[in-house]
């Protein structure tokens, strides 16, 4: 694996040679790095400058570095209390749980979930500024999104778990946006509510138009959908003769979770994180993990691309699928065997400890 | 109308001025009523003084000061713990029938200042998830959400302001060099301190589920817990075996403990034979700290030994 390990470094080392990375407030982050053995093998570095930060990285050449969400003003002082802590942006890890590639559909996937993410949440609920949210591809299963507000600087762990359960929508319990006053009258959501009580109105006006039996057969009479329709006007839920309206809503409310975004908690829970550098590259992919202006349209095996089409020869340790990768397909490859591929692919493989150079 | 305020909300910054600018100085007459407001949060009775005379109103705003600084010297979490939740409550008490503009005063310095978006009371998500208290309904999950802001009503509001006040006042800080008097009148204070609390609690770390430690570290820091951390609390603490008098024990160590009423909420538990809830209740309740994906807290135990 030595050679495997000096080639991989060199190229790592080349790569920031030519890219200048930035990081907002670089003197008041802490930083880790790790290597072959370990993601963080060592923490509480600092860097005054960006361009101090750079020549790190091609000096030193980590395999992977990470910043601190907070910002302290002591960065490099131990033990955590000395570093004063000053705020922190608010980030969300989203990851698809892949094997050695990442399918189309676990991008899709992984894809939508930022876009609703910001979209839906961030933007919407939480009324995050468009210029406030950086989106960042992991460089390996999904993205990281940064929020740089003011407003959530901050948050304590408690206030952002509370968040964060909010977007993977733990906890919810759609029952709890009904209310029974007293014997004859139910209060409910409105179409017009905010938040998740507005989306289960959606979701109920949805299933009434595709399929209005699948909540009660009755509704298939005319003027029945119409009550229930009007029930979601002004809250009012008497209205509809169906007694347990309630338990019958258990299906627009399941699909209504298919709404919710599967953040790592523990991502956004810990103010003292560590989190991969913009722009830097990741020690198990070699990919960029790169910052987006859309998500919408991009793919890693062709958008996060570091080295070059110039090919090196690798040996494969195991059977390797047919893959997409740097806008061609890479053939499949047997055990033990082997073929020159392009750089990219080569370091990739190495990194997952799929193949070793021939 | 300045010390009137100052005399009702001490914590406050005219609270602050008050003392300057009247120089009041720590008298006997002062220390004797800052341990009584400590002794008043310690037996819960959460009167609120409303003094008429001048040097009256003067005494009260200094035994606030006096009691803040006992408790600094004492270093004593319990006792601040309590007196931060007494002082949050008479606050709170004064609230409803308190003036447009006191109102206004009281919020600008809380920092729980509502707005109007789009007809409707908000207040903004930051401020929101800081200092709505530990209960399902208030759970942002729950609640009415857009634009940065959640929708509250102003009782709500008010419940917010108190633990805006709780807060405050429970951050006390370190005080070297106390003066005589307060170092007097710390004494006789732990004198007349109840011996009934707070006791100790003896649970041998990674014995329960993450959860549950979470809720035992925040009995052991005298912190407050919610009805339904509270109650999950009590179910799996009789689910254990633990006899009503070791569960008293560890009751006794929040600031709002009262004897009666913990005794009352635990036999209740007792007589009914609750089960305990399941993970996904903890989870909906906000009490779940860790996915452990055990299905229920009590199968703890048996899943590390198998792990």
């Amino acid at each position: 694996m030595e050679k495997e390990k000096v080639m991989v470094l060199s190229s790592f080392s080349d790569y920031y040679k030519g890219t200048d990375i930035e990081v907002p407030a670089v003197e008041q982050r802490e930083f880790g790095v790790g290597g072959f053995k370990k993601k963080i093998e060592s923490r509480h570095l600092s860097f005054k400058t960006d361009e101090a930060l750079k020549n790190y990285l091609v000096q030193e050449t980590p395999l992977y570095i990470s910043h601190s969400i907070a910002y302290y003003k002591f960065p490099e002082s131990t033990p955590m209390e000395r570093k004063e802590w000053m705020g922190g942006d608010l980030i969300f890890d989203l990851d698809v749980h892949a094997g050695i590639f990442l399918t189309p559909e676990e991008i899709e996937q992984v894809t939508g979930d930022a876009i609703t993410l910001a979209e839906d949440f961030l933007e919407k609920d939480f009324g995050v500024k468009k210029d406030e949210i950086t989106m960042v591809f992991s460089g390996g299963r999904g993205f990281h999104i940064h929020v740089k507000t003011p407003r959530f600087r901050y948050l304590e762990g408690d206030g952002r778990r509370e968040i964060a359960d909010y977007v993977a929508g733990a906890g919810l319990d759609y029952r709890k946006f009904f209310e029974k006053i007293d014997r004859y009258r139910l209060e409910g959501p409105k179409k017009t509510d905010w938040g998740y009580r507005g989306r289960f109105c959606r979701m109920v006006g949805k299933r009434l138009d595709e399929k209005p039996s699948s909540i009660h057969r009755g509704l298939k009479k005319p003027g029945e959908k119409e009550k229930l329709l009007g029930c979601m006007e002004d809250g009012n839920w008497s209205k509809t003769p169906i007694k347990d309206i309630v338990e019958r809503l258990e299906g627009p409310a399941k699909e209504m979770r298919l709404e919710t975004v599967e953040v790592d908690t523990g991502v956004t829970i810990d103010t003292k994180r560590l989190i991969r550098v913009p722009d830097t590259l990741h020690g198990s992919t070699g990919l960029i993990a790169k910052k987006l202006k859309k998500v919408d349209d991009f793919e890693p095996y062709r958008d996060a691309l570091a080295f070059g089409s110039e090919p090196i020869k690798i040996k494969a340790k195991q059977d390797l699928p047919e893959q997409e990768f740097a806008d061609s397909t890479m053939e499949n490859m047997k055990k033990e065997e082997e073929k020159e591929v392009p750089k990219s692919y080569g370091i990739y493989l190495i990194l997952k400890d799929a193949a070793t150079l021939s | 109308m300045g010390l009137n305020f100052a005399c009702k909300y001490p914590f406050t910054e005219e609270g602050r001025q008050a003392i300057i600018e009247n120089d009041i100085q720590i008298n006997d007459e002062i220390a004797e009523r800052g341990v009584q407001r400590i002794v008043d949060a310690l037996n819960r009775e959460h009167k609120t003084a409303n003094p008429i005379h001048i040097s009256d109103q003067l005494i009260e705003i200094g035994s606030y000061g006096a009691a803040r600084m006992m408790l600094a010297h004492l270093k004593n979490r319990y006792l601040a713990n309590k007196f931060a939740v007494a002082e949050a409550k008479k606050a709170s008490s004064l609230m409803p029938g308190e003036s447009k503009g006191n109102i206004g005063r009281l919020q600008q310095e809380l920092g729980v200042v509502p707005a109007e978006f789009e007809d409707k009371l908000v207040l903004p998500i930051e401020v929101y998830v800081k200092f709505s208290p530990k209960s399902v309904d208030y759970r942002l999950i729950n609640r009415n959400v857009k634009g940065g802001y959640v929708e509250v009503n102003k009782r709500e509001i008010f419940r917010l302001m108190e633990e805006a006040v709780k807060m405050k006042v429970e951050q006390i800080g370190l005080f070297p060099n106390a003066p005589e008097i307060v170092k007097k009148y710390s004494k006789r204070l732990m004198g007349v301190v109840p011996k009934t609390a707070p006791s100790k609690m003896s649970f041998r770390e990674g014995d329960n589920p993450p959860c549950i430690e979470k809720m035992l570290e925040t009995a052991k820091r005298h912190e407050n817990l919610g009805h339904q951390g509270r109650w999950s609390l009590v179910v799996y603490l009789i689910n254990k075996g633990l006899p009503y008098e070791k569960i008293l024990q560890v009751f006794s160590n929040f600031p709002d403990y009262d004897e009666r009423v913990a005794g009352y909420q635990i036999k209740h538990a007792m007589n009914r034979g609750y089960s305990m809830p399941s993970c996904g209740m903890m989870l909906s309740y906000g009490l779940c700290v860790a996915d452990c994906k055990i299905g229920n807290p009590l199968r703890w135990k048996a899943w590390k030994k198998k792990k």
